[in-house]
This record gives C-alpha cells, sequence and structure tokens, in this order.
C-alpha cells in the first residue's frame, strides 16, 4: 500500500511535481515513438513552408498510414491561408491541423514539437496554448493539459452573447487555475469560462458541412432557431464545432484566426474563400494498415480509404441497411486462411474489422440517460447500437444537429481520478457545479444540479438541458489523430471502446474489444 | 382545439371510483401518473406501466415517426388512454387514443428494466432494435408508389395553429415542423399580425386528482414561441397572452391544454 498524502500536502506539490511529470512524459513518449520508427519531427508541417501538398499523400501512423487526398490536386501553399503563418503569435491554421494527424494534431506530435523547440513553436503560444495565458512561459507544466491530452484552451464569454442562462455557474475545481483568475476567471476582468478541447480534424468536411439531411429554420433535437448561413440566409447543420458555436467554416476560420492566431486584422473575403475551397475538397481516412496491408483496393469494401470518402454522398443517413455507416459489403467477412504466415495474419485482422463493424452496426445494448438521443421520441433506454448516434453515412457523425450528452464530460461518467487516501493521482480537468433555475424544467437526468469538466454547447445556448452536451466527432483518421473527445479523456482507441463499455454497461469480451479496435483503427 | 367550456366530472365520484379498484370496462378513459417500466423481449422493448393493480401496455421502441413515442426511465409518466378488449399485448391492457408524456421531475423509482420472458412476443416491430431497413417505421410502404400531396390551397383569411407540448416543457423536438408550417404560411399569407396564446394545462386524472403544469408555463409557452417566430423572419406585430386550463380539465383529452395556439391574421 503507498504512503497517504494528505491534500494540502499534495497540492502545495502540485505544480513541480505536475512539471517533472510532464517533463518525463514527454520524454519517455518521444523515445518510444522513436523506437517505433515514426520520425515525427520530419511529419511536423509548419506554417510558411514553401512546399506543395500533393494530390494524395500517405502519412505513417501507429497502426498504419493515413492517406490524404486532394481532389482538386496539388495544393501550392506558398501564399495559401490554410498554410501562411497569419497570426501574430506565428501561428497558422496548419499549427493545429497537421496533414500527418488527419488534419488535427496528436498529442504524440505536440510532444515531438515541445521536445524539438524546447516549448518555442507557436503551437504553445499563451493565448491557448497554456493552461492560463498569465503562466510562466517555458515551463512544461504551464502547458500541461496541451502537452498531456492535446487540448487548446477555450475561453468562452459568460454569460453566453446571445443567451439568456437558465442556470448558475459555479468554479469547484481549478487545476489550470484560470478560471478563477482575476483576469482570465469566471468573475475576473474578462468574465471568461475556460475549458480545454481538442483540435477537431480539417478532413472530409464536404460531409460535416453537409445541410443535406435534418436541416431546418428550427434545431431538429431542441425546437431553437438554428444558426443561418449569412451569406445564403439558409439554416446549417451547426455540427463542426464541438460546441456548435461556429457553424460555417468561413466563421470558423474567422474566429480561429482571431482567437488562435491573434490576427491583427481580420481575414479577407479572398483568404476565407480559399481556406473554404481547399477543405471542401480535402479528404482523408486511413489508408494502409499495418496488419491487414492496403485498406483501399478496387475490389474491396467500397466504405473505407481516403478514394471512398471522395466518391461518397454527404448528408445522407447510413444507419441502415441500404446505405451503412461505413459500407464493407461484407467483402470482409470469410476469407481463406492463407498461403504465408503473412497472409494468414492479413485476413485474420480484416475478419476482425469486419466483426468489429458488424458490432458497431448491429450489436444492441441499453442507451440509457443519454441527452439530446433519449429524449427526442426514442425514449429512455432505447435498445440500439453504435449507429444509432454515429448514424451518418461515411462518417460516424450523428444526424444534424449533433450534440448530446454521452458523458464524457459530465459527472458521473467523465473521466475522474479515483479520491482515496491511496491515491495521489490529481484532477487534471476543471469542474464547475451546474445550478439549473427552479422556475424550469431540470436537466432531463442530471436534475437542477450538474457538475461537469465541460458545459459544452450550454454555453452558447445556456440551457440548462445542454449541459455537457457536445457535437459528435467524425470517425475517420483515428489511428493518425490520438487522444480521443473532446477532452482528450481517452488516450487510446483501447480506452475509448473502454469508455463506452463503462458508459452504457454493454459488457464486451475481450474479443469484442479488439474488433471494435481494429475496425476503428482502419477508418 | 378542445373546447374550454366542460362539465367537470365530480371529483368525489372520480376518487370514490378509484377506491373501488375496480379493473376498467373498455371505453373507459383512464388517467394516470405512474413510472414507466421496459420489458425487453427478443426484438424491441414494450413501454408498461401499473397503475391500481392492472398493468397497461403503452407502445413499443420504433422511431421518431411514431405516433406514440416512449416516456423516460428516470421519470413518471401521465398517461392518457381508452381502455381496449383488445389481446393484452405484453402483459398489458391495451390502451388507444393513447398520449404519453413524462413528468419532468426525476424519480429514481422508475428505472425498471425487465427481462425478455417467453411469454411476451412482439411481433409487429416495424424498425428492428438496430439500424433500420432504409425507411422510418412508420413511413408508407416504399412498394406503393406515393400518391400526389394534395394541391395546398393558398391561406384566405386568419389561419390557426395549435402546438401541443410535453408537460411543464418548452418547445422540444416535437416542434420544428410546426413551427415550419407556420412560418411557410406565413409566407404564402404575409399576415399583418399574429397572435399567440399560451395554454397552462391542467390534467383531471382517474382518481380525482387536479394535476397543473407549473404557474409560468403558458407564458414561458407563449413568450418563447413568439420569439423564435420573429427571430425566425415572421416580423409582424404579435399579441401575446397567456391563460389557465384549470377550469376545463375534465379528463377527456386532457393533453390537449399543453398548448400554444397560434393565429395568423392577414
Amino acid at each position: 500500500m503507498k504512503k497517504p498524502i494528505s491534500k494540502s500536502r499534495r497540492s502545495r506539490f502540485l505544480l513541480p511535481l505536475t512539471a517533472v511529470a510532464a517533463c518525463i512524459v514527454v520524454s519517455t513518449l518521444v523515445a518510444q515513438q522513436q523506437e517505433e520508427g515514426i520520425d515525427r519531427t520530419a511529419l511536423w508541417w509548419a506554417p510558411g513552408e514553401d512546399r506543395p501538398l500533393p494530390g494524395y499523400i500517405e502519412y505513417e501512423n501507429d497502426y498504419g498510414r493515413l492517406g490524404l487526398l486532394n481532389s482538386s490536386g496539388t495544393i501550392e501553399t506558398d501564399g495559401h491561408p490554410f498554410f501562411e503563418a497569419l497570426g501574430t503569435n506565428g501561428r497558422g491554421c496548419v499549427t493545429c491541423h497537421q496533414p500527418a494527424d488527419a488534419m488535427s494534431i496528436s498529442v504524440a506530435t505536440i510532444q515531438q514539437r515541445w521536445q524539438d523547440t524546447n516549448g518555442t513553436d507557436p503551437l504553445f503560444a499563451p493565448v491557448d496554448g497554456m493552461d492560463c495565458p498569465n503562466l510562466p512561459a517555458g515551463d512544461p507544466a504551464s502547458h500541461s493539459l496541451l502537452l498531456s491530452r492535446g487540448l487548446i484552451r477555450v475561453a468562452l464569454p459568460w454569460p453566453p452573447a446571445n443567451a439568456e442562462p437558465e442556470f448558475d455557474i459555479e468554479v469547484v475545481r481549478d487545476p489550470t487555475g484560470c478560471n478563477t483568475d482575476p483576469v482570465y476567471g469566471l468573475e475576473g476582468e474578462m468574465q471568461q469560462v475556460s475549458v480545454y478541447r481538442r483540435p477537431r480534424p480539417a478532413i472530409n468536411l464536404r460531409y460535416v458541412s453537409s445541410s443535406r439531411f435534418g436541416v431546418s429554420p428550427f434545431i431538429g433535437k431542441t425546437g431553437q432557431l438554428a444558426a443561418k448561413d449569412p451569406e445564403t440566409g439558409r439554416p446549417l447543420n451547426m455540427n463542426m464545432m464541438a460546441d456548435a458555436r461556429d457553424s460555417t467554416l468561413k466563421q470558423q476560420a474567422q474566429n480561429a484566426a482571431q482567437g488562435h492566431m491573434e490576427v491583427a486584422t481580420p481575414l479577407t473575403p479572398d483568404q476565407l474563400n480559399r481556406i473554404q475551397d481547399f477543405e471542401l475538397q480535402l479528404y482523408g481516412a486511413q489508408a494502409w494498415d499495418k496488419t491487414g496491408g492496403a485498406l483501399s483496393l478496387p475490389d474491396g469494401p467500397s466504405g473505407i480509404g481516403p478514394q471512398a470518402m471522395a466518391n461518397g454522398s454527404d448528408g445522407v443517413l447510413g444507419n441502415n441497411t441500404t446505405r451503412y455507416v461505413f459500407p464493407t459489403e461484407n467483402k470482409w467477412a470469410d476469407l481463406p486462411e492463407g498461403d504465408t504466415e503473412e497472409e494468414a495474419a492479413r485476413n485474420a485482422f480484416l475478419e476482425s474489422v469486419q466483426r468489429g463493424h458488424d458490432n458497431f452496426f448491429f450489436r444492441t445494448f441499453w442507451i440509457k440517460d443519454a441527452t439530446h438521443i433519449n429524449t427526442v421520441g426514442l425514449g429512455n433506454p432505447i435498445k440500439r447500437t453504435c449507429a444509432t448516434c454515429h448514424g451518418m453515412h461515411m462518417t460516424g457523425m450523428d444526424t444534424a444537429n449533433g450534440w448530446m450528452d454521452l458523458g464524457t464530460t459530465n459527472h458521473p461518467w467523465a473521466l475522474e481520478p479515483p479520491e482515496s487516501p491511496w491515491s495521489d493521482e490529481e484532477p487534471v480537468m476543471p469542474l464547475f457545479k451546474i445550478t439549473c433555475r427552479e422556475d424550469l424544467p431540470p436537466h432531463p437526468f442530471l436534475g437542477r444540479t450538474i457538475y461537469t469538466q465541460d458545459p459544452g454547447r450550454a454555453l452558447i445556448s445556456g440551457k440548462c438541458e445542454d449541459v455537457g452536451a457536445i457535437v459528435i466527432q467524425q470517425f475517420r483518421g483515428l489511428s493518425a489523430r490520438a487522444p480521443y473527445f473532446s477532452n482528450g479523456s481517452a488516450a487510446n482507441l483501447r480506452e475509448l471502446v473502454d469508455f463506452y463499455d463503462r458508459r452504457f454497461n454493454i459488457r464486451y469480451t475481450e474479443q469484442e474489444k479488439t474488433d471494435l479496435i481494429n475496425f476503428l483503427s482502419i477508418l | 382545439m378542445k373546447p374550454f367550456a366542460k362539465t367537470l366530472i365530480s371529483l368525489s365520484l372520480a376518487g370514490a371510483a378509484g377506491t373501488l379498484m375496480a379493473a376498467p370496462a373498455p371505453g373507459e378513459r383512464i388517467s394516470f401518473v405512474s413510472c414507466p417500466v421496459v420489458r425487453d423481449t427478443t426484438t424491441v422493448p414494450c413501454w408498461l406501466s401499473n397503475y391500481e393493480g392492472e398493468s397497461y401496455y403503452l407502445t413499443i421502441q420504433s422511431d421518431v415517426s411514431a405516433s406514440v413515442q416512449p416516456p423516460l426511465l428516470g421519470h413518471q409518466v401521465l398517461v392518457e388512454g381508452i381502455v381496449t378488449d383488445d389481446p393484452a399485448i405484453c402483459g398489458g391492457i391495451v390502451l388507444e387514443d393513447v398520449h404519453l408524456t413524462a413528468m419532468p421531475e426525476l424519480d429514481a423509482n422508475c428505472n425498471t428494466i425487465l427481462p425478455v420472458d417467453e411469454r411476451y412476443v412482439i411481433d409487429f416491430h416495424p424498425r428492428p432494435p438496430g439500424p433500420s431497413a432504409g425507411r422510418l417505421a412508420f413511413a408508407a410502404n416504399p412498394g406503393t408508389p406515393a400518391a400526389a400531396p394534395p394541391p395546398v390551397p393558398e391561406p384566405v383569411g386568419p389561419q390557426e395553429f395549435d402546438i401541443y407540448y410535453d408537460f411543464d416543457k418548452g418547445v422540444s423536438f416535437r416542434h420544428p415542423r410546426y413551427l415550419s408550417e407556420i412560418l411557410r404560411t406565413a409566407e404564402k399569407l404575409q399576415p399583418s399580425r399574429m397572435v399567440v396564446t399560451g395554454v397552462r394545462g391542467a390534467h383531471l386524472l382517474s382518481n380525482g386528482t387536479l394535476l397543473e403544469e407549473s404557474e409560468n408555463t403558458g407564458r414561458r409557452r407563449a413568450e418563447e414561441v413568439a420569439g423564435l417566430l420573429q427571430d425566425a423572419g415572421l416580423d409582424v406585430d404579435s399579441d401575446v397572452s397567456w391563460i389557465d386550463a384549470r377550469d376545463d380539465a375534465d379528463g377527456i383529452d386532457d393533453w390537449q391544454s399543453r398548448r400554444v395556439t397560434v393565429t395568423l391574421i392577414p
């Protein structure tokens, strides 16, 4: 049994210990990556590099290789606003949307970048690459959430700019210090809530931004007013960002430029058009697996690989046996044993992938107490499958408007360290107490008092029922961009599967978990 | 719309009927609040609720196209319906014209999921528990050519719309199509004015209890709908008011009292 450490004693040592731990984690993981042969230093794409992004390129990752496909051909990045350092802090869009990381950024890449630049890369800019902008520069502890979970600080005004909140918010726990800071805190000069989120992958955005399904002037899940495209006046799917605060590619680019890149002047219409055009023609998916080999073959499944993404239809539901979410046509269901050891391993792996697909699509369990799925006319609980929530064809996103509380940030399901005298593991995420108004209906499953690491959509809508609701992400390129969930709480695919196993009491067997991981790894 | 002037059932009579605990006769209206119960089957789950010694079948799991949508474990459910003598489903008395709404407050007692019991078989599952066959459960048969929709007449004169709610709730997933219909009509009618009336609903339960929504519900609903329509582009003068349905609760279609009425005036 470990020696107990008192809470007060722990807190005195928190920052130094965190700094040491961060350094150890960085050097250990970087060493492991180098042993595995992935040269993440070479894979880094810095803003302002004058090299073209080819029409098709593959990047190595832990499971194999990711394929990126520019359907309009080679992109000349010299002078391209996505690839240039437009911000005063030296960042470009590409800083947090790295081609090798499925246009997101993995924590392994972040750690490598820290080591390569001693923390001076613009990625670590104080504005949001630090746990709080006023922390000491050059200290890994000041960037603990970015280095450990790949999280960028997202500072949002409180109360919301365009909604009267149905709840009060208090800071219960503030390991980064930012939410109680006299400048940046909830009651500080800037009146902000700081939450910490993963950059979303900027691939396959034709699908992500499609408004062909479930979009009307009123939000399908709540009846509230849907966001409109300022250029066309048409309602939008609001499926792009974790909290749906920006709903067009141009809005996202403009606000990211001002917030994350700290541009001196807003992006011009031409710059926004070029960013949008680039993003709408870019596709990405895992293309090659270390065991399974090439994933995108002429006689292979029609829904796997980057070319499939370029070919597919956006804005259509896939949770059905006519279209499927990730079409495989059972092509890996019953393969021969193989003539060689390598072929046998390949076929066994692909059969596992097929079983994982079938599990994702057909294996029922009780989906219970998940706001915006159990509350939209289906009942609580529903006996359904993974594809019920992850139902959009080719991406596995939710239908519009796709925010939902799956428990990744809300208690009691959010990942929290054990609290006991025998544990010295410290919580890393902030914790907020939400108290919903007495004169309005409570949150449908959590009542009027909710504890959350990130209120999600509720920070924008002000709605009690939206607390902890996060827009579901696409499934593509997972192998290139760990960790997972908006708060980076699943370090790898095993932890992702384990989360759902716990959350919905699914009781997967080890074989089922392996099959699911294999399936997710080839998307 | 439900007429407001109705004769109230005597509370004392209703109370006496409740204490007798006799099984309700076919054709009898019943209204009660109780925990929902899920019974798993080898296909889709069915939903039940127990009241005064009887088990009532409510619905099955299907999809968003169902006219009766399942309640929520974790909450009591307000059940309204008419007793039938149809064969029991999932062991429950079958109700017709069923209306269900979850009570808003949490109730941890409502957490029963019964396992599969081979005596109870659901063989009318238009939507399996997993992926669909490519259409909504209650959509028209895809093998049948769809009839051409009747032409929508140009609206003439005031146009009235009723929007119904869950108990104590505001606008929800139920409402986008109705709100959109009002917008579409307004585009054709070009109204000069909009009258929005929110109703605080009330229910006379079978045991004689008068169950009312929260005091501010009618106002909250009216103001929310008027605001949403205006923000969506219906930029006309609006008269917003609210009323209580307490005096009209009689145990007959009381679900209609949870309502907002919108009238577009040319």
